[in-house]
């Protein structure tokens, strides 16, 4: 049973979700002892995207680009403290660029059993516009994806777990 | 997550009153003010005219996309507003702007605040979208048109 999941990868993108993911791959870890990787994608696809639209100056990005930094740094910290709270380890990792490519690369080369991503919209809009590069993600990565939801369970399962 | 479970009726006015840019913007704010997202209207207000004053967020076709990182807010809010009448946004393209898209998130939100905004960026490259959208009569037409059912 303990080889079913090896290691799992938790994409943490600074949304309520994700965090809530972290804390259910924290759990996961803990009763499968596999090994956790949080992931945080620094987006500069959609900053260049912003940049060519006009809707960024270049000052904006830079800015953007340090802020994203910071948070990466920031939740990632976050997700390592709430992991050794419940004795688990977890490597922190940090790339750059389209989000998509960036977790689908990581999980190939890192050999990532199960990516686990916080809850997408509920709204699935059919327009081609609208995308979400978790969702893209989760369509295209070359392993098991588990899509955590019900934050409130999932707070009660990472608090009683010791 | 990011645009799609942001966009509600309450967040949408159709048609805007205003006739020049000052007024639009603190017309939009209002929009997020009146529906329960925000208190400090003057704090968000700064910001977005802060950030307007380096550079006109008015893009071509007709579509302005006003934005600011502020801790007056919390997490990601948008605002959208359709003028029928045109408001002289200072855009690309010198022409007035139809359809505003007025999106702001806290400090800490950068990364939200980036995936919407390019999620606004692909739409505003679908001439045909934005039409229909500045030809929206009502809110919920706008809701309609946004997540496509």
């Amino acid at each position: 049973m303990s080889d079913l999941v090896k290691r799992i990868m938790v994409y943490v993108d600074g949304t309520e979700q994700s965090v809530t993911a972290a804390q259910y791959a924290i759990c996961l870890a803990s009763f499968s002892h596999a090994q956790l990787i949080a992931h945080y994608v620094v987006n500069t696809k959609a900053m260049d995207d912003l940049l060519k639209a006009h809707i960024f100056l270049q000052d904006e990005q830079t800015e953007y680009e340090h802020d994203m930094e910071a948070d990466a740094e920031r939740y990632l910290n976050y997700i390592a403290e709430l992991a050794i709270k419940k004795g688990v380890s977890v490597t922190k990792k940090r790339s750059k660029g389209s989000v998509q490519r960036e977790i689908v690369d990581a999980v190939k080369d890192m050999q990532v059993d199960l990516l686990v991503i916080g809850e997408l919209s509920r709204i699935r809009s059919r327009r081609d516009e609208f995308y979400d590069e978790t969702d893209r993600a989760m369509r295209s990565a070359p392993c098991s994806v588990l899509i955590v939801k019900d934050e409130e369970r999932v707070w009660n399962l990472y608090e009683s777990l010791v | 997550m990011t645009m799609m479970n942001l966009i509600k009726e309450e967040i949408v006015k159709v048609p805007l009153v205003s006739d020049d840019k000052l007024n639009v913007l603190r017309e939009l704010v209002q929009i997020l003010k009146d529906a329960g997202q925000i208190e400090d209207v003057n704090g968000v207000l700064s910001a977005v005219q802060e950030r307007e004053a380096k550079g006109s967020t008015g893009l071509e076709d007709g579509i302005a996309v006003p934005h600011a990182k502020t801790p007056a807010v919390g997490g990601l809010k948008l605002a959208i507003g359709v003028a029928p009448q045109g408001i002289d946004f200072d855009s690309l393209d010198h022409k007035p702007a139809n359809l505003f898209f007025l999106l702001l998130a806290s400090p800490d939100s950068a990364g939200p605040h980036v995936a919407a905004l390019a999620e606004i960026a692909k739409l505003s490259q679908s001439k045909s979208f934005c039409r229909a959208m500045a030809h929206a009569e009502t809110a919920a037409e706008v809701v309609e048109l946004m997540t496509g059912e």
